[in-house]
């Protein structure tokens, strides 16, 4: 028997403040992977500045371009395609990985793949695993907080999504009431493991019948809450705040998540993005599946690729390298693209 | 020596093909905003039509800055990772000793300037290719103020609309032979690029990054209030 070809493909990731570029063989086995990140500069401005990020891009594409390569131990004669996050995004920061892929294109003959960023996340798990479908998604981080149905490796639908502010932005925007500096997610993680749920914030729209989420009332009555105990005088347990405030997202997130799985019945459940990271979360989630009679497989990826990475964005891309969808030089960003609505989606 | 000239600094796009100081062929896209969607395509075809592909250019040229923050990194991201794979030379060229280009032969000043709003202009004055005023970001009237104090007697505005501050550049240089550029004088031509970018300095693809002669207002703003110093941009970005 003849063996089969291995599909190697250089990604290209610039969507927000994270420069990477990888190189992933058959969609699954990592041989490069650079991350240059830029979160000391923005850490300045309490947030991420977009024409900032735009220029620290530029300042490292060509090297990180060729430390993927010498990682990996490979050459472009040795890949099949190159990839980059198109949408959505920064837009001035996405064209920096957009015309870097298209020119390294151009330069080696190497058929060009755009790839979703979302899609991108979701697809760190065939890093970890193989995926078997249909799957379902969480996609959390600062951008986006997503119930996310894998039909086949190219079809993905929102099933839920927030209707305001995302998981990610208000760990940032609690973060800043409690003097934690941006990103604010980690530290609030770790002082909510050292306190307890004292506050009981609202766990909005749990009860209705879909799977969307809201954050907004939830940062405002964590942000009144605190404004009311300054105004006299009193002082508030950081630690029982950051414990009120992660189990009301938490409870959130996992009631509805868990209440899709019910539904869709996925082979593989899979937990993505930046609040993904989150251990509340996980423990939560895990221990929630467990108790299912019929279990999904579960794919937690690692820490390393739930943050902005350009492996995620190779994997992805070779799942659309076997369906034969191909980008061409016309390919631009698209800062609000969005992945498809459910037909059944309320 | 075949150059490949690219400029995406202003709102016009232009590509050119040079053979050393000879322009051979080049291609220019008037007031269009999306040079991302237009550059490759329009290199490929500027190569196709010469017979040419990028394996057989020698140097990479770039209007470097200053221009559209934006537009400069679509056009230098395109000419670094052409230079850097290939492994063939990179130049940045000034946008504003490019557009000073469009009068060469003419015995005059020319001040060539980019709207950068609020009557502020990223601005340089050249004799020929030599330049007289320093690319930099001026307010009109500081401007106007260098330009009065050059010996220059016949002055050509060129790269933006200035018709609207017609009256006080007039005032501003009342004992001087103005002229305001029209139309198509104030296109920036790539052939030009390439034509300076023959005696340009050769540039490494990884450091090099846009002239963009202004940092990022929230730099400045974060500057005032820490009172610290900015360090290096190398400083804030980290592989991990």
């Amino acid at each position: 028997m003849k063996e089969k070809k291995d599909i190697r493909i250089l990604a290209f990731e610039s969507s927000c403040d994270e420069t990477s570029t990888a190189v992933v063989k058959n969609g699954s086995e990592i041989e490069s992977l650079v991350v240059a990140t830029q979160i000391k500069s923005h850490a300045r401005f309490g947030g991420v500045v977009p024409e900032v990020a735009s220029r620290h891009h530029i300042e490292v594409i060509t090297q990180i371009t060729r430390e993927a390569l010498e990682e990996a131990k490979v050459s472009w004669e040795d890949l099949d395609a190159i990839a980059v996050t198109h949408g959505p995004g920064l837009v001035g920061a996405l064209l920096i990985g957009i015309n870097a892929a298209k020119a390294a294109s151009m330069a080696t003959g190497l058929p060009l793949i755009g790839v979703d960023h979302i899609m991108g996340h979701i697809s760190a798990a065939q890093l970890v695993e193989p995926v078997e479908y249909p799957a379902l998604a969480l996609q959390v981080s600062g951008g986006h907080t997503e119930i996310v149905l894998l039909k086949d490796p190219t079809h993905f639908e929102i099933v839920g999504d927030t209707r305001d502010d995302a998981a990610g932005e208000a760990y940032d925007k609690i973060g800043r009431v409690l003097g934690v500096n941006y990103p604010a997610g980690k530290t609030i993680d770790q002082w909510a493991h050292q306190g307890k749920d004292t506050f009981g914030f609202p766990r909005a729209m749990i009860d209705e019948d879909n799977y969307d989420f809201s954050f907004s009332g939830l940062k405002s009555a964590f942000i009144n809450t605190c404004h009311h105990a300054d105004q006299l005088g009193q002082e508030l347990d950081k630690y029982d705040l950051a414990a009120s405030f992660q189990a009301a997202v938490v409870d959130v997130l996992a009631e509805k998540t868990m209440r899709a799985i019910r539904q869709y019945q996925p082979k593989t459940f899979i937990m993505g993005g930046g609040v993904a990271a989150n251990l509340g979360l996980r423990e939560r989630m895990n221990k929630e599946i467990a108790a299912l009679e019929k279990a999904p497989k579960v794919i937690l990826p690692p820490l390393k690729l739930c943050g902005d990475n350009a492996a995620m964005i190779a994997a992805a891309a070779y799942n659309q390298y076997l369906a034969g969808n191909f980008a061409d030089l016309t390919l631009d960003a698209d800062p609000s693209m969005e992945l498809p609505y459910a037909e059944d989606y309320k | 020596m075949k150059i490949l000239s690219i400029s995406t600094a202003t709102s016009d796009l232009s590509v050119a093909l040079n053979e050393a100081d000879h322009l051979v062929s080049e291609k220019i896209e008037e007031n269009q905003r999306n040079h991302s969607v237009d550059l490759d395509p329009d290199i490929a075809s500027l190569l196709a039509e010469n017979g040419l592909s990028l394996k057989d250019i020698d140097r990479f040229a770039v209007a470097i800055g200053p221009g559209s923050y934006t537009g400069l990194r679509v056009g230098l991201t395109t000419a670094k990772m052409f230079a850097s794979i290939l492994n063939k030379e990179l130049v940045g060229v000034s946008t504003l000793q490019a557009l000073a280009q469009n009068f060469a032969g003419e015995d005059a000043l020319i001040v060539a300037a980019l709207d950068a709003r609020n009557k502020n202009f990223f601005a340089g004055a050249y004799r020929g290719k030599e330049a007289v005023i320093a690319d930099g970001h001026y307010h009109l009237s500081e401007l106007l103020e260098q330009v009065g104090a050059l010996p220059d007697q016949k002055v050509i505005f060129a790269g933006s609309d200035f018709s609207k501050y017609q009256e006080e550049i007039a005032a501003g240089l009342a004992d001087k032979d103005l002229r305001l550029a029209e139309g198509e004088e104030n296109l920036l031509h790539a052939g030009a690029i390439g034509r300076l970018a023959v005696s340009a300095p050769v540039l490494d693809p990884d450091q090099a990054v846009p002239n963009y002669l202004r940092r990022t207002q929230a730099e400045y703003d974060w500057a005032k209030k820490t009172g610290q110093e900015f360090a290096a941009d190398s400083a804030y970005v980290e592989e991990v």
